[in-house]
């Protein structure tokens, strides 16, 4: 009874031993180091195989591509409009400067881009014409755009960016796209969303962006451009502190999307501010 | 619903929905995908449970039709009067009344009868009537003739009895309990989709969570593991592959059951492909079941007849007068009749009145004569003799239809010998010779060579009564028998046999190419039986058995070495005698078996034989003790025409004409079915790799995710559905009745090398071509792949609008978005496109595309189609972005991708 019990146990053991490694033929988990051998070296072959089709097969398409301009550009037809300090909700106090520090360094970190010592190479554009280079020898020259043309924002006379008074700077800028030409110029349009009265001032004052910082040409063809900027100064008064403002800048005055269903922040960039006295 | 892969699918539905609810908790305004593809997953759980079931219950209502009989009434005395009552409600000690026709109500011991004969044969076997009177002939109550059996039908007469037991207490009901308490086995198919499930189940598993433990690993937060896990388990899961195999097992039986095989349970289609031993039944399955006349011996010759079923004439020389005599003695000695109106049906097909050999010899002269029903009216019978068991003769006496010989002639036929003895000339060339002893030394050959033939022979013999001694009035009397009865003139003797079935030497051929054992079972003599099986080739050839060698080489039994005996005739006493290892040593040593003279409980005994071998047995039965048998074995296939109600019940399989080369074409069927779900799984399989390489890459280099989990289950739920099912329209390969019956343990559906080749092979080739597009697709919109690296946070950052590209461009997000559901668009166009070229791999195994030809399987050809259809729908149609995330692709990528995938699968 017993030793018919056992059998089976013992079978299996053995089964598994032999599994691993068979003695009597010399296999090792199923196959002879031959076999292990042929089959590693197939595998070896057929992956370095498929992997030298697919290096070949990606050089060939890297090759069909311009180093300067994508193949496509029409996933990206219209710019997107975002805000510096980059955050969707900017929220301090305007007597804690340790709340919006954050915010203002962001922003010198931003535009130390514009400082005049990067620009020494940009030239004067005439403004209200682009700046077409499209025959011009590569590097493409670069339009200056000083950050003094953001006045109270530039960060160069109030250092604090108007966070100090509680009346903050928002700098708007559109998003880089390769030969967008917007016709005619631009500008930037901030309301608040409800119905509250809100005034801002524009720098430049005509909130603009000029027509001679396009077209762009691409990172490697157009190095070193910088890209216009619209800074907002939000003309809060004391009725307004305390509670949360909705704002929305628009792209307008020209051909470029403002009003996507589906991309919000297309040619239009909502944000909320909250200032504490 | 809740085994295998489902219940993988519940727990990536369930972890979808905890993601979800995570991500609410988190942050309210997240999109609903997770909770969308919770709904999706489970609703793929149900909607594949519920097409499994309405499959079965439509394969359950073909059979649910059997059920349908009018409920048995009995008659019975109660109080005094006779009623009708339902037979359920019958007690013991209820007096039943039963008549010719009745199906017995409950077992009954008969107290009084009038010639009353019962049909045994579904209980016992017996194929002969039974008689029935009230004395107890034996002590075994299955031999005695004093039972009636509950379910066995009343052929003729009437009779009285006495209810002894009733429902489960009878003896039907005892076999139906028993064979109800033989376990069902799992399906040799149900065991290998279970391997299956494990091996693909156990593979998403392992690599889901060591991915899991990796991207905690790498620093993911919890939930974007989560995530990651769900979508491994999606790509892993064949969701469409039960559906697949439902549908293919349907198709199959449909195309069975045109052919006559009628499937109870979808899985036992495939049961049926891995038989490796069938134990058939001889009489109906193998044989016509209709006594044909074989072979004739007159004028010293032995000729045989043909007994194909369809026979129009006699082909043998019948320009002997002899045979003019002979044939007239068997078309007039005959009491045998038509039924009425049947004019236009085929001779053979005719429903007769009379008993078996009578009704061959009447269809036999029917044959040769033309009409004789018209023959006997002209040759006026006037008085005759039947056959009874101690004459063992019939004899009739007719006028002749000749005007001028105004003379009877008195026919006569029975058992040979006493025919022989009963005459003193014989025929010979048509005239009339002394018999002498020469004489009865051929014709005991003759007896000898036609009965060693397994047949019934009947001798023949007529004497024309002198005119002067029997005038036309003669009074002819049967009690006094006043007329002669011997000195008669012997005219020969006609065989008869339960002919094979035309078709079946061929399926049985076919079976021995297949690798099939077939074994005869059979209640009848073991000469019969052995001359059956050599006819069909049962036993071959040249083949002997033990006996048959000792006589040859004159030698006892007990010096003949038994495996030089490839053929054995197994009688039931013998079996009854043997231990379970007597058993397997003959199943193992002869290839060719007869079991003759079994009854049904010993094919039980066969059947579990032959599993002990680790056979896969298919068993075939009619009668109600055949269910234990056929409830046992692998498949039990019942008998639809002959076949008892029980059987029908216990079988997997009904087969509706009987025919045992209808088995045949089922296992052709069977294999098919195997090698096309093996077909269509590896096809399956192969995309899963196309679909796991995204996340673990994703996971891994940080890029945006190549295609999305709803992307997935359009590809394994919406294209490759149509392909896959098509793969089960293919046609059989050259080899697929010429290899051995697949071992159950070795020959698996899924095994590693199909694995091996689907995954490691052919899914990474398409891996490489899907990449191929992703990257192709991102690079000409400006992320080249070195840019990609890394990128995956601030991609799916949604307050990052302003992401800078290889160009220096910038994106939204939701620019972004669009851009990686182009990614998911060319990524399941790729792998469509790739399993274009999968499926038409997959369509052979061992033949070459042009030997099974590109357009035989219309159905493959629509699933290519569909695919592409499919595929440019959901790209192309507006709208499909917002609804499922697809985007109209360019027709260059598609181009670059479709040779790419091409040039790829074609090495």
């Amino acid at each position: 009874m017993s030793s018919k019990e056992d059998k089976p146990v013992e079978q299996s053991q053995s089964s598994w031993k032999d599994f691993i490694y068979n003695p009597r033929n010399g296999e090792f988990i199923g196959r002879t180091a031959r076999s292990w051998a042929l089959i590693l070296l197939f595998y070896l072959i057929f992956y370095g195989f498929l992997a030298g089709l697919f290096s070949l097969t990606m050089w060939v398409m890297l090759q069909t591509l311009d180093d300067y301009t994508p193949k496509y550009r029409d996933r990206i037809s219209n710019p997107g409009l975002v805000i510096r300090p980059k955050a969707p909700e900017i929220i301090f106090n305007r007597s804690a400067p340790s709340e919006y520090k954050e915010y203002t360094d962001h922003l010198e970190a931003f535009l130390s881009k514009y400082n005049s010592e990067h620009q020494k190479n940009n030239i004067d554009c005439t403004p209200g014409a682009y700046f077409i280079q499209d025959n011009q020898p590569l590097p493409k020259q670069v339009c200056k755009f000083e950050r003094s043309l953001l006045g109270q924002c530039s960060g160069i006379t109030d250092q604090t960016f108007g966070y100090s008074e509680g009346r903050p700077c928002i700098i708007v800028k559109m998003n880089r796209i390769i030969g967008l030409k917007p016709k005619p110029t631009p500008f930037i349009n901030c309301t608040a969303k409800k119905d509250d009265k809100l005034s801002v001032n524009y720098f430049p004052e005509n909130a603009t962006f000029d027509s001679m910082y396009f077209p762009y040409y691409g990172k490697l063809a157009h190095d070193g451009y910088v890209q216009p900027l619209v800074a907002v100064k939000l003309l809060l008064n004391s009725s307004d502190f305390n509670k949360k403002l909705s704002v929305e800048c628009k792209i307008e005055g020209s051909n470029l999307l403002n009003n996507d269903d589906r991309d919000k922040f297309l040619g239009r960039v909502a944000f909320q501010v909250t200032v504490t006295e | 619903m809740i085994s295998g892969f489902s219940l993988l699918l519940w727990a990536g539905a369930v972890l979808c929905w905890i993601a979800y609810g995570v991500q609410v908790s988190q942050a309210p305004d997240v999109p609903r995908d997770n909770l969308y593809l919770g709904v999706v997953l489970a609703g793929v759980v149900i909607l594949t449970g519920c097409f499994a079931y309405f499959q079965e219950a439509k394969s359950t209502n073909i059979m649910a039709s059997f059920r349908n009989m009018v409920p048995q009434q009995a008659l019975v005395w109660r109080d005094g009067e006779k009623k009708q009552i339902l037979a359920s409600e019958l007690v013991v000690g209820d007096l039943v009344e039963i008549k010719g026709g009745d199906r017995i109500p409950a077992d009954v011991r008969v107290i009084s009868a009038q010639g009353c004969k019962v049909d045994n044969s579904s209980l016992t076997g017996e194929s002969e009537p039974q008689s029935r009177s009230p004395e107890l002939t034996h002590e075994n109550p299955l031999e005695t003739k004093n039972i009636g059996f509950y379910s066995t039908t009343c052929l003729e007469g009437t009779a009285t009895g006495l209810v002894i037991s009733t429902g489960d207490q009878t003896i039907i009901g005892r076999i139906a309990c028993l064979a109800s308490g033989v376990g069902d086995e799992k399906t040799p198919i149900a065991v290998e989709i279970e391997h299956f499930v494990h091996i693909v189940g156990g593979f998403a598993c392992s690599v889901g969570v060591i991915f899991f433990v990796i991207s905690l690993g790498m620093g993911y937060k919890i939930m974007d593991a989560i995530v990651f896990l769900i979508g491994i388990i999606v790509a892993n899961v064949p969701e469409g592959l039960i559906a697949t195999v439902t549908v293919s097992l349907s198709l199959t039986a449909k195309r069975m059951a045109k052919k006559n095989c009628l499937v109870k349970n979808l899985e036992a289609v495939e049961t049926l492909g891995s038989t490796s031993i069938i134990c058939s039944d001889k009489t109906g399955t193998l044989t016509q079941n209709r006594m044909t006349v074989a072979h004739l011996w007159f004028d010293n010759e032995i000729v045989s007849a043909d007994t194909s079923e369809d026979q129009k004439n006699q082909s043998f020389d019948q320009s002997s007068v002899t045979w003019k005599h002979l044939s007239r003695i068997v078309a007039l000695c005959n009491r045998a009749e038509f039924l009425a109106k049947q004019e236009d049906v085929p001779i053979m097909k005719r429903a007769v009145m009379g008993d078996a050999s009578e009704t061959a010899l009447l269809k036999f002269s029917e044959v040769v004569y033309g009409n004789v029903m018209a023959y006997r009216e002209k040759n006026k019978k006037v008085c005759e003799i039947p056959f009874n068991s101690t004459n063992k003769f019939q004899l009739s006496i007719h006028e002749t239809d000749d005007p001028h010989d105004k003379r009877f002639l008195l026919v006569m036929k029975g058992a040979p010998e006493r025919i022989l003895d009963r005459c003193s000339t014989v025929m010979l060339n048509g005239k009339e010779v002394p018999l002498d002893d020469s004489f009865k030394e051929t014709f005991q050959t003759a007896y000898m060579e036609l009965g060693g033939m397994g047949e019934r022979v009947l001798g023949f013999c007529h004497l024309l009564l002198p005119e002067d001694e029997f005038p036309d009035s003669y009074p002819f009397d049967v009690e006094s028998m006043n007329f002669p009865t011997s000195n008669l003139c012997f005219a020969g003797l006609l065989s008869m046999i339960d002919p094979p079935r035309s078709t079946v030497p061929d399926a049985v051929s076919k079976c021995r190419s297949a690798g099939i054992k077939v074994i005869m079972v059979t209640g009848d003599h073991p000469i019969t039986a052995q001359a059956i099986a050599k006819s069909v080739g049962i036993i071959s050839e040249g083949s002997e058995t033990v006996d048959e060698i000792a006589r040859r080489l004159n030698i006892p039994i007990s010096q003949v070495n038994k495996k030089d005996a490839r053929a054995a005739v197994v009688n039931g006493m013998q079996l009854k005698d043997m231990t379970d290892s007597d058993l397997d040593e003959i199943l193992r040593n002869h290839g060719e078996i007869v079991f003759a003279r079994t009854s049904p409980q010993q094919k039980l005994v066969i059947v579990e034989g032959c599993q002990r071998m680790g056979a896969i047995v298919a068993v075939t039965g009619d009668g109600v003790n055949d269910s234990p048998a056929l409830k046992k074995a692998n498949i039990g296939i019942a008998m639809g025409i002959a076949g008892s109600d029980a059987a029908k019940n216990a079988a997997d399989m009904i087969l509706m004409d009987d025919n045992f080369a209808s088995i045949v074409t089922g296992v052709e069927e069977g294999r098919l079915i195997f090698d096309n779900l093996k077909k269509a799984i590896s096809y399956t399989l192969t995309k899963n790799i196309a679909e796991l390489c995204p996340f673990l890459i994703y996971i891994i280099v940080s890029c945006p995710l190549p295609i999305g989990t709803i992307t997935i289950l359009f590809i394994d739920l919406g294209t490759d559905i149509i392909p896959s099912v098509s793969l089960a329209y293919e046609k059989g390969e050259t080899d697929i009745m010429n290899r051995k019956p697949r071992h159950p343990k070795r020959d698996r559906l899924v095994n590693w090398q199909l694995a091996l080749y689907s995954y490691s092979q052919i899914g990474m080739i398409q891996s490489v071509g899907a990449f191929f597009c992703y990257f192709t697709v991102l690079a000409q919109q400006g992320f080249l792949p070195a840019r990609l690296i890394n990128i995956r946070v601030s991609w799916e950052d949604k307050n990052d609008q302003d992401l800078e590209d290889s160009y220096g461009q910038e994106w939204t997000y939701e620019q972004r978005r669009y851009q990686e559901s182009e990614c998911y668009t060319a990524f399941f166009v790729s792998i469509v496109i790739s399993q274009l070229a999968d499926l038409i791999i997959r369509k052979t195994r061992m033949n070459s595309i042009f030997q099974q030809g590109m357009l035989r399987n219309k159905v493959l050809l629509f699933g290519l189609a569909s695919q592409l259809i499919i595929a440019a729908f959901l790209s192309y149609c507006p709208g499909m972005y917002d609804a499922l995330r697809f985007c109209p692709l360019r027709i260059p990528v598609l181009v670059c991708v479709f040779t790419l995938c091409h040039t790829n699968l074609d090495l």
